[in-house]
């Protein structure tokens, strides 16, 4: 366990000083990202102008799920950018390489890669904290903690979706529109959502765990909040698990000659 | 002749968007997703009578209809930043066939089979959702000749962000910009009315309104005239765009023939 997160941290290391080497190239996807995120919360500020409230959900709520929403996808994206790409590296026989090395296979995949605009996302969501006006520095802890759920919830759904590739081949546009799906609802109002839908989004689409509890840890939960997140990281963390190792007893090498160091 | 040649290019691009099944279903799901989502939002808003007696039916549709707009308006920038990336496109320079006519011919069939089957999809669920038409559904006539000019110029503005390749290495942030001042200006999720007045004025002055919210507004009826005028308007950014794609296009080639490709 050990050896494996020091491993997971040392790609992550690798990873961060890769993508600032193209220094350029990271700066304009960090600055950009930032930007695209405000100016999508316009539309919401518009909304909360005309309306104030949508059964007692406001502006500020709206900023805080928005402030969860980008720090865990942006996490996500910074220490688990190869989740993303994972449909095609099963579907493209692209695993070989990462079977030959005597590491954990899943972990070595999610963490190959690391997205520069992650960073972007990270810088929107601590702005967006500082102006939602719910995270006080006695806070900060259970908002570190309810992020860190969100973020490895979204990574394991990711897991699940893509490692449809194991079975249904070329999955990668659908994986990449589920991730998308799940990223449409955990940006929303979550008052709006009942009955049948609700229980939807706490398992199908797994928004609930990914933004709705973290964001009511944000908004003063406590504890018992918390705790139901951590819950929903114990159950999509070893279904991710279970439905990655189901798949990759079907896989099929890609016949590929590779080494990475 | 050149005529011919295009129409064989848009079908031969229609046959592979069609053949490119994930994608399609992807996007039609994602379409799903969204008017799902907003059909409880504005249920919502409706059981509350905080619509000032309009209907919340009026409001998907002009989801349905802005989105359809938005969703069938293929991402062709993405080729074209490849081609530039990659110098493909140097070699097409010396082929007897313009490259830009070439790539909007292709982009051509590709959004008639997404504008009809997202379409057919899109208007079937806003009405399984909200259970009923608009007020005045005979109003959704002109959403056929509005939304095909609307979409050809965003696949316009596309072929200009997927130029920008010429000058910056990836047109991607460029791309995340534009979409979101797209969805912005345009009143992608809410209509232009809600705006303040001062960002009204500013969104009806780009071409964003004149695509996205010329085809949404139909949703709450409109006149002949009105429906002329949005038309007219549509043409007109249609042209002026063609113009500036054009001389973009041509700054870019001088590029490559200088520098090489």
């Amino acid at each position: 366990m050990k050896a494996a997160v020091q491993y997971f941290g040392a790609m992550i290391a690798t990873n961060l000083r890769a993508s600032m080497a193209l220094r350029g190239a990271f700066w304009t996807r960090t600055i950009f990202m930032f930007i695209n995120n405000f100016i999508y919360l316009v539309m919401w500020w518009v909304f909360f102008d005309e309306f104030s409230e949508v059964r007692g959900w406001m502006l500020p709520d709206m900023l805080a799920i928005y402030a969860v929403a980008a720090g865990v996808f942006g996490t996500a994206m910074i220490v688990a950018g190869g989740v993303m790409t994972l449909a095609r590296t099963i579907v493209q026989g692209d695993l070989d390489t990462f079977l030959t090395q005597p590491k954990p296979v899943l972990l070595a995949v999610v963490a190959s890669r690391s997205e520069a605009s992650g960073w972007g996302d990270v810088a929107s969501a601590v702005v967006l904290f500082a102006l939602c006006g719910y995270v006080t520095p006695a806070s900060i802890p259970f908002v570190l903690l309810a992020l860190a759920s969100g973020c490895i919830v979204f990574v394991a759904s990711a897991v699940i979706f893509h490692s449809l590739a194991f079975w249904l081949k070329d999955t990668e546009a659908l994986s990449r529109h589920f991730l998308h799906f799940l990223l449409a609802y955990a940006a929303f109002p979550k008052t709006v959502f009942l009955g049948w839908l609700k229980v939807a989004l706490f398992t199908v689409i797994p928004a609930g765990f990914v933004t709705f509890l973290p964001v009511d840890v944000v908004r003063g939960g406590g504890w018992k909040v918390l705790l139901a997140a951590l819950g929903g990281v114990v159950i999509y963390g070893s279904l991710a698990l279970l439905v990655f190792r189901a798949g990759l007893r079907r896989y099929e090498s890609g016949n590929r000659f590779g080494v990475r160091a | 002749m050149s005529w011919r040649r295009d129409a064989a290019l848009a079908a031969t691009s229609a046959r592979q968007t069609m053949s490119a099944r994930g994608e399609l279903v992807g996007r039609a799901l994602f379409f799903g997703v969204l008017l799902l989502v907003f059909s409880r939002l504005w249920l919502v808003m409706a059981e509350e009578g905080r619509l000032g007696g309009v209907a919340a039916a009026n409001f998907l549709w002009y989801l349905a209809l802005t989105e359809w707009v938005v969703l069938a308006t293929p991402m062709i920038y993405l080729t074209i930043e490849e081609d530039v990336k990659r110098g493909d496109l140097a070699y097409s320079l010396a082929r007897p066939v313009s490259y830009l006519r070439a790539k909007f011919a292709e982009g051509l069939g590709e959004l008639a089979v997404r504008c009809v089957s997202l379409g057919v999809l899109g208007f079937g669920l806003a009405w399984l959702f909200i259970g009923r038409l608009p007020d005045q559904p005979l109003a959704l006539l002109w959403a056929l000749p509005t939304g095909a000019l609307a979409m050809v110029l965003l696949m316009q503005i596309q072929i200009a962000i997927g130029l920008c390749a010429f000058w910056i290495h990836e047109a991607a942030p460029v791309y995340w910009i534009v979409q979101k001042l797209n969805f912005v200006f345009g009143g992608l999720l809410f209509p232009l009315t809600f705006y303040p007045d001062w960002l009204r004025a500013i969104s009806e002055a780009t071409p964003f309104a004149a695509a996205v919210y010329g085809c949404g507004k139909l949703s709450f009826g409109t006149t002949t005239s009105a429906a002329l005028t949005t038309l007219l308007w549509l043409v007109v950014w249609n042209v002026v765009n063609a113009g500036f794609v054009s001389v973009v296009y041509g700054r870019g080639v001088r590029a490559v023939e200088v520098h090489g490709g």
